[in-house]
């Protein structure tokens, strides 16, 4: 909530006339059309994409799908700017449109990977089953029945791929492609006037809301968990196909950055320290972990009653913490400043301010974890733990939690993939002195240093691939406890 | 004065009221089983009891105490053990059966002292998904007993059991129970459930208890017709009483009640025999331990028997009905 | 349970280490969005000169203007370094920073200083044309943007169009020029089919290269390479100073100022004077090759002309930043 206010401080502060002229500009419609079709396509490919790996690493045979699974997620810990200057390396044509959504669609499938594994591994198999015993083949159970169960999982990772564009500004910039945020941008950066940014932010938001709305109304019911994990399904002829798919996927994702990085630290000259690039883990992991967690916090009640009460109060908190998703970090940050210095100066530019950040921006990515993983846990059981005596916040803790756990920790695992890369609000926000990989990153690609980057980036991405290889871990455990 | 007593409790959703003026008591220790068709409000009487659902008017006493909605479902003291047995499944059957209990119970050894009473010392440390659906039913009952709640409600708690299993269990809860000395509300549609295990059945239609009484009671002097129907197979034929009698297809029967309305017959009170009225076998159906005998008198009315043992006729045969006891008669006008 | 409980300790310690990192209000607080690779070892020297202990934020020129104004009274930022003169001149407007005092104004030439004397260039980088001897002499080279879309030069010029310069530069020519005279100038160098870079060192390695007869760069990018390839004399593309007021000589600063209302006021004035001391001007022309703005002072490592021959056109350098229109017109010539 606390950007919404911000930015209708600074949108009104001259008169509801500027707040009009820069609306009613032709630009305006222009950009926002612009963002959108971005974030219409982008999203489209990312849902495509990313059921077809979560299923084939969930529910088929293909070969090494554990390793695969892990691999397909780290995307995620790449900054869509450091996807974007590497991709540029690589094919230097690359640009405008084709160019932004190549990168943003690159960086952002495992949005909707993430919660469709989840989905894949609790929905109930009997359904399944029924529909081929009903004489369906098994590509045609995976349309008519697979997608459906996945649906909610599916578009609640689509919301969070269609946000992240349109709050974008790294990719866009980059490939030249003149988005929303680029407006945004010229308007703090060049023109140094806050007024027209935080109109456009306010536009962004509408579009953000536009778009939660749409979600929920697409959303539908969400299937009860099964009691056995559902069957692995053979994919015969297709294997190497689907394989070497998966493969590719992989390389273009991650390869290119991977290579590129690799290539710079050969090729480079400029030099780094190994004790500087472990000091900068250490906060990186630290801050992001902490803001991972103080989101989930933030995130727990807001998605229980998200999930269990239909009420006009629990759409109003989760409809307010998407719309601030669909914000570039920069609107994000200064709203805190703004908050922070006035309201909470002992606290300003400390971790824990950073900290409540990152739950600010990355509370969707949780509530929207934690909503599905309750939606998926059976009500009747707080009922019991309730007539147990135990109240409604011990009950939440002591059964919905655990019984939400992989949605929750999938949740918390995107959320700290986010803190880690996240750029601008941690320029403005972190303690002065303090240093992430993703700011360090930042220092070194700004002036062309490409080799001294490359570490930054490289460690980021092992710190990345940590929560991923958690998280799958804890799953396939789960897994086999739920297994008769 | 304790138990559980429901007075004029009315309930719904909106200003659909669902619950109409319900009134029963359950003694301590007693056994109730609110019996009732899909939709009469069962379910919601039970999340009212428990706390989950408002009270629009009238009281809830649970021993002394007056339970208003604002009462919430963990400070009520009831216990619920919902369909299907609902145990957590990230716990096992002792973190399961300890959930309500104190860190001092637990090791206090009340968590295998329940094991124990339902029958299933050792399976302390099994996951709900290594149980059978009857063990999850006992691990469920036994969760809900631990607390020593005041009363234990159970929603159909054995409608996913196969039928062996269900006769079984049915006893093993009543001995349960009653060794626990617990206070028990079970609600279920199965007329054979309620009567098979309650000390006292509350017939709950539209909204509001249509009759309260032992078993017994209920089915052989049912409130109104439409209980009558409802707990147990019945065949009726219009007819006039008069002076203590009715004639019907099966002959003068005797009865009590005047005037004209409904004569109901149970199926177990149709005897196959050498005397009565002649009648022909169309089908037989065997059950197992009885047998239904379905018969066609000279006029076409259709009729069946139950028939115990051995089944003295095969379809075609020619047979004599003779009825025992007295008929139910119920009066079409009041 | 109790793995968990482990899990939870280690993640406490974790936190609680990183939270000691703070700063108190006895420091110099910089706001720097001058990279830290480029003046880091640079302010770690600002110590010794200043007296006490010196902390320094780094980030964007432009998102710390806004953060600036954003903390306002609050914030605990003494002194503003920044890497452009618009955001030295939108956070000055806004009355933010302080007047500096007249003795560190006249260390530097009175067309690098705010016109209320509320920022100080500190260094300076100009436009160039970067040539390629072996194709094309220096006098055959365009004297005015003119000259630059004759018809000759078609397909023969390098530009980097997402370079925040190259923009800068555009703009001026709208500033300097007029709406309509940048409008027709920018369709006309299209129509001269000019080569797309993705910044200005690939143009000077395509130059180099001999894959390009000119191309519009920043100066020091020339330098930077001369140094890796061990002198000047070594660079095969030479340097092209159009001078004569023209906006291709258009000059952009870096510059800093002093936070109004700081309690650090005779700290802060220190360190403006550190950065325009031979020492620090050494460190621009030295290690970015930049233009020292105190004419007095020249590098040790580069054959840079002073500051003040450089003939740059006459332009309130934090205007130089009404970037929207002139993105616009890039895009209405298909230049974007």
């Amino acid at each position: 909530m606390l950007p919404l206010a911000y930015l209708a401080v600074r949108s009104f502060e001259r008169g509801g006339g500027v707040v009009w002229d820069v609306l009613a500009r032709t630009r305006t419609a222009e950009l926002a059309l612009r963002s959108l079709s971005l974030a219409v396509t982008v999203t489209a490919a990312c849902l495509v994409l990313g059921v077809l790996s979560a299923w084939l690493v969930v529910r088929s045979d293909l070969p090494g799908r554990r390793v695969l699974g892990v691999l397909l997620v780290l995307p995620l810990a790449v900054p869509s700017y450091v996807a974007g200057f590497t991709w540029i390396s690589v094919v230097p044509d690359l640009s405008g449109f084709a160019g932004a959504f190549v990168v943003l669609t690159l960086v952002s499938y495992p949005y909707v990977l993430l919660p469709v594994s989840a989905a894949l591994r609790t929905a109930d198999p009997a359904v399944e089953e029924v529909a081929r015993s009903l004489g369906r083949t098994s590509r045609q159970v995976f349309f008519s029945v697979t997608l459906r169960q996945i649906r909610p999982a599916a578009l609640a990772g689509g919301l969070l791929v269609a946000l992240y564009v349109l709050s974008d500004f790294g990719a866009v910039s980059l490939m030249r492609y003149e988005a929303f945020t680029l407006g945004i941008y010229t308007s703090y950066r060049a023109t140094f006037d806050r007024t027209p940014a935080a109109i456009l932010g306010l536009v962004l938001v509408l579009l953000a809301i536009a778009l939660t709305l749409g979600e929920r109304r697409a959303r539908g019911l969400v299937a009860h968990r099964g009691r056995r994990r559902p069957l692995t399904v053979p994919l015969g002829r297709a294997r190497v196909p689907a394989f070497s798919g998966t493969l590719v996927l992989i390389v273009l994702t991650l390869g290119v950055p991977v290579i590129s990085l690799v290539w710079w630290l050969i090729a480079g000259t400029s030099t780094f320290s190994v004790t500087d690039v472990l000091a900068t883990t250490g906060n990186t992991v630290a801050v992001s972990a902490f803001g991972a967690l103080l989101t989930l916090a933030l995130a727990l009640p807001v998605g229980i009653l998200a999930a269990r009460y239909q009420g006009r109060l629990a759409r109003g908190v989760e409809l307010a913490s998407f719309a601030g998703h669909a914000l570039p970090g920069i609107t994000v940050g200064l709203a805190l400043v703004f908050f922070g210095i006035r309201f909470a100066p002992a606290l300003y530019q400390t971790t824990p301010m950073l900290a409540f950040a990152y739950a600010v921006l990355f509370l969707p990515l949780a509530v929207g974890a934690v909503r599905t993983g309750v939606a998926h846990a059976p009500p009747v059981l707080e009922d019991v733990s309730r007539s147990l005596g135990r109240g409604r916040w011990e009950t939440g803790l002591r059964v919905t939690v655990p019984l939400a756990a992989p949605g929750i920790l999938a949740g918390t695992a995107l959320v700290f993939l986010t803190c880690a890369k996240e750029l601008p609000a941690t320029l403005m926000l972190r303690p002065t002195g303090m240093d992430t990989l993703a700011t360090e990153l930042w220092t070194r690609t700004e002036v062309a240093a490409y080799a001294a980057a490359a570490p930054y980036a490289a460690v980021l991405l092992v710190v990345a691939a940590i929560p991923a290889v958690v998280l799958d871990r804890f799953l396939s455990q789960t897994d086999a406890g739920g297994e008769r | 004065m304790s138990g559980l007593t429901v007075k004029r409790l009315v309930a719904g959703y909106g200003g659909e009221p669902v619950l109409r003026e319900v009134d029963f008591e359950v003694p301590e220790g007693g056994l109730l089983a609110v019996l009732g068709p899909s939709g009469c409000g069962k379910t919601t009487l039970l999340r009212v009891l428990a706390g989950f659902h408002p009270v629009a008017s009238g009281e809830v006493w649970l021993g002394g105490r007056l339970l208003t909605s604002e009462v919430p479902p963990e400070k009520r003291g009831i216990g619920i053990v919902p369909q299907e047995g609902a145990l957590f499944p990230h716990l096992s059957v002792a973190g399961n059966v300890g959930f309500g209990l104190s860190r001092e119970e637990r090791r206090g050894g009340r968590v295998e002292e329940l094991l124990d009473l339902v029958g299933l010392s050792g399976f302390g440390a099994r996951m709900p998904g290594q149980l059978s659906g009857g063990q999850a039913q006992r691990v469920a009952l036994a969760r809900a007993l631990a607390p020593r709640p005041g009363v234990v409600l159970l929603d159909e708690p054995f409608s996913a059991l196969d039928a062996g299993l269900r006769e079984e269990l049915r006893a093993d809860v009543r001995a349960t129970l009653r060794a626990a000395g617990a206070t028990a509300l079970l609600v279920t549609h199965d007329q054979e459930e309620a009567l098979g295990i309650a000390d006292l059945v509350a017939v709950l239609r539209d909204g509001v208890v249509a009759q309260l009484a032992r078993p017994q009671t209920v089915y052989t002097s049912p409130a109104d017709l439409g209980v009558a129907l409802f707990v147990g197979e019945a065949m009726t034929f219009p007819g006039v009483a008069r002076g203590g009698s009715v004639e019907t297809p099966l002959g003068v029967l005797p009865t009590s009640g005047e005037g004209f309305g409904t004569v109901l017959l149970r199926p177990e009170q149709l005897v196959l025999g050498a005397h009565g009225v002649p009648s022909t076998v169309d089908d037989v159906l065997f059950h197992g331990h009885d047998a239904t005998v379905l018969l066609r008198l000279p006029d076409g009315t259709s009729v069946r028997s139950r028939v115990q043992g051995k089944i003295p006729v095969r379809a075609g045969d020619s047979v004599s009905l003779s009825v025992r006891g007295s008929a139910l008669f119920f009066g079409s006008t009041p | 349970m109790r793995r968990r409980a482990l899990t939870v300790t280690m993640a406490v310690a974790l936190l609680a280490s990183t939270v000691t990192a703070c700063s108190s209000a006895n420091d110099l607080i910089i706001y720097s969005g001058r990279n830290e690779q480029l003046v880091g070892s640079l302010l770690d020297q600002l110590e010794d000169a200043v007296g006490i202990d010196v902390e320094v934020r780094y980030g964007g020129s432009g998102e710390m203007a806004a953060q600036l104004l954003e903390e306002g009274q609050g914030t605990e930022a003494d002194v503003f370094f920044s890497q452009d003169a618009g955001a030295l001149g939108a956070v000055g407007e806004q009355g933010r920073l302080a007047e500096l005092p007249a003795d560190v104004l006249s260390m530097v030439p009175s067309s690098y200083q705010a016109r209320d004397k509320r920022w100080v260039a500190t260094s300076a980088r100009a436009r160039v044309i970067a040539y390629d001897p072996r194709v094309v002499q220096e006098s055959e080279l365009p004297k005015t943007i003119e000259e630059v879309v004759d018809p000759k030069w078609k397909g023969k010029i390098g530009y980097a169009p997402t370079n925040g310069s190259w923009q800068a530069f555009v703009t001026s020519v709208r500033v300097l020029k007029g709406e309509d005279f940048a409008k027709e100038w920018l369709k006309k160098f299209a129509a001269n089919e000019p080569k797309r870079y993705d910044n200005n060192i690939s143009i000077l390695k395509a130059v180099d290269e001999g894959q390009l007869p000119f191309g519009l760069i920043n100066h020091y990018y020339w330098y930077a390479s001369a140094a890796e390839k061990g002198g000047e004399a070594n660079m095969k593309a030479k340097l092209h100073r159009v001078g004569g007021g023209d906006p291709l000589a258009l000059v952009n600063v870096a510059g800093v100022g002093i936070i109004q209302g700081t309690n650090q006021s005779e700290a802060a004035q220190k360190a403006v004077r550190f950065l325009l001391s031979e020492q620090a001007q050494r460190h621009f022309a030295d290690q970015t090759a930049e233009y020292p703005a105190n004419p007095g002072v020249k590098s040790s490592k580069h054959q840079l002309p002073p500051i003040t021959d450089l003939q740059a056109p006459d332009i309130d350098l934090s205007k130089l930043s009404s970037l929207q229109e002139t993105v616009k017109l890039l895009q209405e010539a298909g230049l974007s």
